[in-house]
């Protein structure tokens, strides 16, 4: 199994915000948001292509996303904004109420293991302790 | 039915050029509108929430009232209730859930606390030497966006305020324009730019703090992968255009340091104006985000994070924001109205939502609606009922109603269960 070490990066995207306004459970809405943006060398070095699954790992949680070739610097990785990013991304706001939702250290892995789907997003985030 | 000139409820541009085509009691065309309003109008309908309450774990679909009594219940049973959100809904229904917040002693917070917060926090610092829009518009010959991504984000932007758009003092529009983007990354809005300047990863306090160096005729080499000479001919730009505007976004929020990046940033342009015109306005995400803090400083003295437990609103962001209260487990019963925590706080604040007592007030299916224990649907401010909002540079602006709905508006829900709550 291959991995890299990333800074992740959330935020907007036009196909994140478009359908959202659809509905947050169609399928639309997970396939736009349940992904991460990596260069194309990245995805080489951990041996992934694009549309394949990948573990995003951080000291905060765990995701399995959809992977997507973008132009984005080596060394960093992308998501939307949505409930799989907020899975890996802690709640410490070091006193000022904003999470560090940009420029977490993560790390992506190869995987057999599928993206959640949404109703199973909602169901580990009640599980968790 | 045609409506011209209706204001968009959906970013913090509030675009008030829509044209909205209506047949049979929905939204048929939308003219004028970017990918996201168009969105937001052409689906209005779907997905719409109806009232429910949560029996024996599953949410059973009631009547109104009676999502409303349980809410009003739930309400004054609570020792320490949060509500949060206030962001996509109209001023009126914001003034309202701060009258709640104080009935029942509660903490109240909008979204800015996780995404502007930081703007605010710093601004109360040092000031801040902001504009409108349409100064922009008829004045700006530089304009910098910085952590920020408006071709994804705040789509219009660019044609009606900031790149393209010909004024008063801008006859030629983008040709008469020195378009500047400091980014971690490259985007679509880096293309729209003369310049693009990558910035390493977390260094945006540096860069800023560099170019006031330079200002202040220091030579501080390169900083944040960006060489020193590129700083200086950018500093000199800054301090030679007429009207300079720097327009920032989350990129400078929600990365390390916070409100220090944007202290650097507030305190830059006032230095720039030692030697010129310049401003800065952030770019504020939901409709009326901007509303939702002017209301909660003209109702409570203070912008957001503001805590009523003692009787007087006390002010404390990190105490009595929403994400550090879900993520200390402190509150014992939540009112979230026309924002959706679940899909965008970290999932370690979230969880907290589930355990307690969740009362959602939207429009739609929210993630939050799928964990709560009442939901409320409410009408659509701009679409399905009228009302004001604040756009980004502070300028309120009055949304239109274009549908009738059986719903009704969050200011009528907020008002009942005021007087169930006083009953």
């Amino acid at each position: 199994m291959n991995y890299m070490k990333v800074i992740l990066i959330s935020g907007r995207t036009v196909e994140q915000g478009t359908s959202l306004e659809i509905s947050k459970t169609s399928e639309e809405y997970s396939n736009n948001v349940a992904m991460i943006m990596m260069n194309e060398n990245d995805m080489k070095e951990i041996g992934v292509k694009e549309g394949e699954n990948v573990e995003v790992n951080t000291k905060f949680g765990s995701a399995v996303v959809r992977c997507k070739e973008s132009k984005i610097d080596h060394g960093i990785a992308f998501m939307p904004y949505g409930p799989w990013v907020n899975m890996v991304i802690g709640a410490d706001t070091q006193g000022t109420g904003m999470p560090d939702s940009k420029g977490v250290e993560a790390e992506i892995l190869t995987t057999d293991k599928d993206v959640l789907r949404i109703a199973n997003v909602i169901t580990q985030i009640k599980g968790i302790k | 039915m045609i409506y011209k000139n209706i204001v968009c409820p959906l970013c913090g541009c509030l675009c008030d050029d829509i044209e909205v085509v209506t047949e049979n009691g929905r939204v048929a065309d939308v003219k004028n509108a970017c990918a996201f309003s168009k969105s937001k109008f052409l689906n209005h309908a779907k997905d719409r929430a109806k009232p429910r309450i949560k029996k024996n774990g599953k949410l059973v679909e009631v009547p109104i009232e009676e999502a409303l009594d349980e809410a009003a219940e739930v309400l004054k049973k609570a020792d320490f209730p949060l509500i949060y959100g206030l962001s996509s809904t109209e001023t009126d229904a914001q003034r309202l859930a701060v009258e709640l917040a104080e009935l029942i002693g509660a903490s109240i917070d909008n979204t800015s606390s996780v995404c502007h917060g930081p703007t605010i926090q710093a601004a109360q610092d040092c000031g801040a030497a902001k504009c409108t829009l349409g100064e922009v518009k008829n004045r700006a010959d530089l304009v910098i966006f910085w952590g920020c991504n408006p071709a994804e984000a705040h789509i219009k932007h660019a044609t009606r305020y900031s790149i393209t758009p010909r004024g008063l003092y801008t006859e030629s529009g983008k040709k008469g324009r020195e378009i500047m983007h400091m980014d971690v990354r490259e985007t679509k809005t880096s293309k729209m730019a003369n310049i693009f300047v990558k910035v390493e990863p977390g260094q945006d306090y540096e860069l800023l703090s560099a170019f006031r160096a330079v200002l202040k005729g220091y030579d501080g080499g390169d900083v944040a992968g960006v060489p020193s000479e590129t700083i200086k001919q950018l500093a000199e730009k800054m301090k030679s255009c007429k009207f300079g505007v720097i327009f920032f976004g989350l990129g400078l929020t929600m990365t390390g340091g916070k409100h220090m990046n944007i202290n650097a940033a507030l305190r830059l342009v006032r230095d720039l104006n030692d030697h010129t015109k310049f401003a800065i306005i952030p770019m504020r995400g939901h409709y009326n985000v901007s509303g939702a803090n002017d209301v909660m400083t003209w109702c409570t003295g203070y912008p957001y994070a503001v805590n009523f437990s003692k009787g007087y609103p006390v002010y404390n962001p990190g105490e009595f924001s929403a994400v550090d209260i879900l993520a200390r487990g402190e509150c014992d019963a939540a009112l979230i109205i026309a924002s959706d925590p679940v899909a965008h706080f970290p999932a370690q604040a979230s969880k907290h939502l589930a355990k307690i007592p969740t009362i959602v007030i939207d429009p739609k299916i929210s993630l939050t609606s799928l964990i709560a224990k009442i939901v409320i649907p409410s009408a659509i401010a701009g679409i399905e009922c009228d009302g004001t909002a604040y756009r980004m540079d502070g300028i309120p602006l009055r949304l239109r109603k274009v549908i009738d709905s059986e719903f009704l508006p969050d200011r009528e829900i907020l008002k009942k269960i005021i007087e169930k709550v006083k009953a």
